[in-house]
């Protein structure tokens, strides 16, 4: 049985279709990537899989469970989680509480104070944010926040994740870093992943799967390396070839 | 130590300085219970003058009816109902819109209220007899400002706090993290009505005279954004310290300039909000730090 399953999602905004039906499966324990050039709906899909949006058309099916049109707030305590292309840490509030509203509202639901903030201090641990959990979000440089948001994420016990340019912006070793923690996640908590990224060498490297949109369609799927010489997908990225 | 001084302070103390003391307590409460909603979630109100007013009234029609520490939580019930009532469409707007809908909905009660006392009741306002002592009013307040303290420090730290605070910073992310946001902007809002609902109640059979034009007068609303602002909007303390700055240098000025005092007080709050924008709170807090931190170094 496929983990998250998208049936036939359209998304339209006026005349504009940010979506057109796409379909897409993903099995327990994968990675997958989605990638696409500027403008191909990949945030779309994201925000309509989270509840953000609701889709014009189409079905999305959760561990068999239908959940199009669910709240983002009931999505997530089902144990879908997704993080923010622009990392939103609540920034006049500590590292430590951005961790722990995560805890105290996701999946896990804990009531109390002093098993919250035990939770949240494990995960900013898993992390590598130990140092740093009585300052204010404001104070982190941006690899720090994308760490938080990523804590933030999973503080809410997912099962699997939806991350959104995590890496966009970080320098070459904050990115080995950070692509060493999202492989951590699937390995040592068992989160399945899906995950929009531009660095493609990061993408393909972390990826069992890719999928790629354009202008709202999906163009193709598959392994790493079949998709990047796939001919349509190298068209939709300029004609250039994608170097591995 | 400070709640036994308040306790006994009344009977060493002129009935004017109890009365000023009486007018404190009376922000400290408007103000903290405005902070439970606009402080943490950042949903600025400017219609508490609405659950005030209500709260004035139920005092109003019932007095002489029930004892009056029975009207009093009847009057926050009956405003925290009201804003059960209407806060969850209300809430639904964000941003500067809210603040609008706050106001028009608090004059579009002052007007309900005026079109009923004059079509319904044929009068303009009420006359309430047989007031009680000076000290029932202040210890009232007391305990109805304490209250208020207690509340709005309790639910800061606690889980129900640390989500409306997260709903303050980014309301989305804080949906996306499993908060049900509209329960909760709707939880803080009736809270936050309760105890200007209490408030009005005692003040209305303080002022002994009310019509609906005194006591949904928008400018409580503003004046404890006012108090909000001056003190600090982010802790209990900010809410303390801007009521007794606020009361006191309005009173002094009152006294000693009667004629221009509003433009006196006008000038120093423009003045400390241009240099001190986040309240006075914070730099005090700043300055009583590094004291406390040199005096250590030197000894």
């Amino acid at each position: 049985m496929a983990f998250l399953v998208g049936k036939n999602i359209s998304k339209k905004f006026g005349g504009l279709t940010a979506l057109h039906h796409i379909e897409f499966q993903i099995d327990s324990g994968e990675i997958v990537g989605l990638i696409g050039p500027n403008g191909a709906g990949k945030t779309t899909l994201f925000n309509v899989i989270s509840g953000m949006y609701s889709p014009t058309s189409g079905e999305i099916y959760f561990e068999g469970n239908e959940i199009t049109g669910l709240k983002p707030h009931l999505i997530c305590r089902k144990g879908l989680t997704r993080t923010f292309q622009i990392v939103r840490p609540f920034f006049n509030m500590t590292v430590l509480e951005n961790v722990m509203v995560g805890s105290f509202f996701g999946g896990a639901q804990i009531r109390s104070k002093a098993k919250a903030e035990e939770e949240a201090l494990h995960i900013l641990k898993f992390v590598g944010l130990q140092e740093r959990i009585h300052l204010p979000a404001k104070g982190l440089t941006s690899a720090d926040r994308k760490r938080l948001e990523l804590a933030k994420s999973l503080a809410t016990k997912p099962k699997m994740l939806l991350l959104d340019e995590v890496l966009a912006g970080l320098t070459p070793t904050e990115m080995s870093q950070a692509m060493a923690l999202i492989e951590a996640i699937r390995r040592e908590l068992g989160i399945t992943i899906l995950i929009v990224e531009h660095v493609m060498k990061a993408i393909i490297g972390l990826s069992d799967r890719i999928i790629v949109l354009h202008y709202g369609e999906k163009i193709a799927e598959g392994k790493a390396e079949e998709v990047a010489k796939n001919p349509t997908v190298i068209e939709a990225y300029l004609g250039e070839e994608i170097q591995v | 130590m400070a709640i036994v001084i308040l306790l006994i302070l009344p009977f060493f103390i002129s009935d004017y300085i109890v009365s000023v003391l009486l007018n404190i307590l009376m922000w400290i409460a408007l103000t903290e219970s405005w902070m439970i909603l606009s402080g943490y979630t950042g949903y600025i109100s400017l219609g508490h003058a609405a659950f005030f007013g209500v709260g004035a009234y139920i005092m109003a029609l019932l007095w002489r009816k029930l004892p009056f520490f029975a009207i009093v939580p009847l009057g926050g019930l009956s405003s925290m109902f009201l804003a059960f009532a209407i806060g969850f469409p209300c809430l639904r707007i964000r941003g500067p819109y809210f603040v609008i809908l706050t106001l028009g909905l608090s004059e579009f009660t002052k007007y309900l209220f005026i079109n009923w006392e004059v079509n319904v009741s044929g009068t303009v306002g009420r006359i309430l007899m047989g007031a009680p002592d000076l000290h029932i009013f202040y210890y009232s307040m007391l305990v109805i400002a304490g209250l208020g303290v207690a509340v709005a420090s309790w639910i800061r730290s606690s889980r129900f706090g640390v989500g409306l605070r997260s709903i303050k910073e980014d309301e989305e992310a804080a949906e996306s993290l499993g908060i049900n946001t509209s329960v909760y902007k709707w939880l803080a809002f009736g809270i936050s009505a309760f105890f200007p609902g209490l408030v009005g109640s005692v003040m209305a059979l303080r002022w002994t005279y009310i019509d609906p034009y005194t006591v949904f007068n928008p400018i409580v609303s503003f004046q404890i954004i006012v108090i909000a602002f001056l003190g600090g909007v982010t802790e209990v303390e900010g809410p303390l310290l801007g009521a007794i700055v606020l009361t006191l240098i309005s009173e002094v000025l009152w006294a000693k300039y009667p004629y221009y005092y509003m433009i006196i007080l006008g000038v120093i709050l423009i003045i400390l909000v241009y240099f001190i924008p986040t309240g006075i709170l914070e730099p005090l807090k700043g300055l009583i730090k590094s004291r406390v931190a040199l005096k250590w170094r030197s000894s």
